[in-house]
């Protein structure tokens, strides 16, 4: 049975969702945990709102010739932005200089970093508007190929990658090298 | 109006890419409540409430009532 078969018997009857659950619960779970940064609890309840609305809206999913798993990523993204939101103090995600590297990389152009320049980098991070940070954080903290990036926001790859040529852009302009 | 985003990033030399381990994600996995909940959410009363035998009684009390009280006036 195809996917899109499968999907026509859920719409029908809930109840037959469930092969898709099984099919996509660890990736999406998966992608939700590192978005919060480790946080399993929030992941689980996220994760079940995120399959509880994709069931809820499976009748206005429409294939577009893009993967099943995108619709439930943006799904899934939504969630966790709605989550962090709704927080009252900041919610802070750790990340490493390795997750940084490739960003050093590309705004500095540089090898060799100092703390200082983890430091600036994540402020001009976390100053930026919440799609630009979105972005930042799929391409160089969750590692996904723009391909993917390009179905999560339904646009084309080489959108996705104009979009992230020019927030490159930007950080550089902000970018202060180190004395 | 724009509500800002609370997530910030933060740095730690020391921590590790997070992963979620195979244990951690089975513990979540649930479609047996979300299926109940959506059900619960989606699926309207068996009994339509005028068939209700109590509320069907309590009904015709409040008309009976009210046509009383229409008569006495």
């Amino acid at each position: 049975m195809t996917e899109a078969e499968e999907l026509e018997l859920a719409r029908q009857d809930h109840r037959h969702f469930g092969v898709v659950y099984e099919r996509y619960f660890e990736q999406i779970y998966r992608f939700i945990f590192k978005r919060l940064g480790g946080d399993e609890a929030v992941a689980g309840d996220l994760v079940q709102q995120t399959f509880m609305k994709a069931m809820a809206n499976l009748s206005k999913y429409e294939d577009r010739g893009l993967p099943f798993s995108a619709w439930l990523y943006r799904i899934a993204q939504n969630e966790v932005n709605m989550f962090f939101r709704a927080q009252k103090k900041h919610y802070f995600v750790e990340i490493n200089d390795r997750q940084l590297t490739g960003l050093l990389e590309e705004t500095a152009g540089s090898h060799t970093f100092s703390q200082e320049d983890l430091e600036q980098l994540v402020a001009i991070i976390n100053n930026l508007e919440e799609p630009q940070s979105d972005l930042i954080e799929l391409r160089f903290f969750q590692e996904m190929s723009f391909r993917d990036i390009a179905e999560i926001y339904n646009i084309s790859e080489a959108n996705a990658k104009m979009r992230l040529y020019r927030l490159l852009e930007k950080i550089k302009h902000q970018w202060k090298p180190a004395l | 109006m724009e509500t800002s985003i609370m997530r910030k990033f933060k740095v730690n030399t020391a921590a590790k890419p997070k992963e979620p381990t195979k244990e951690q994600m089975v513990r979540y996995k649930d479609f047996a409540t979300i299926s109940h909940q959506y059900q619960r959410l989606t699926k309207r009363p068996k009994k339509p409430l005028y068939k209700d035998p109590k509320l069907f009684l309590l009904l015709l009390v409040i008309g009976i009532v009210i046509l009383l009280i229409c008569l006495e006036a």
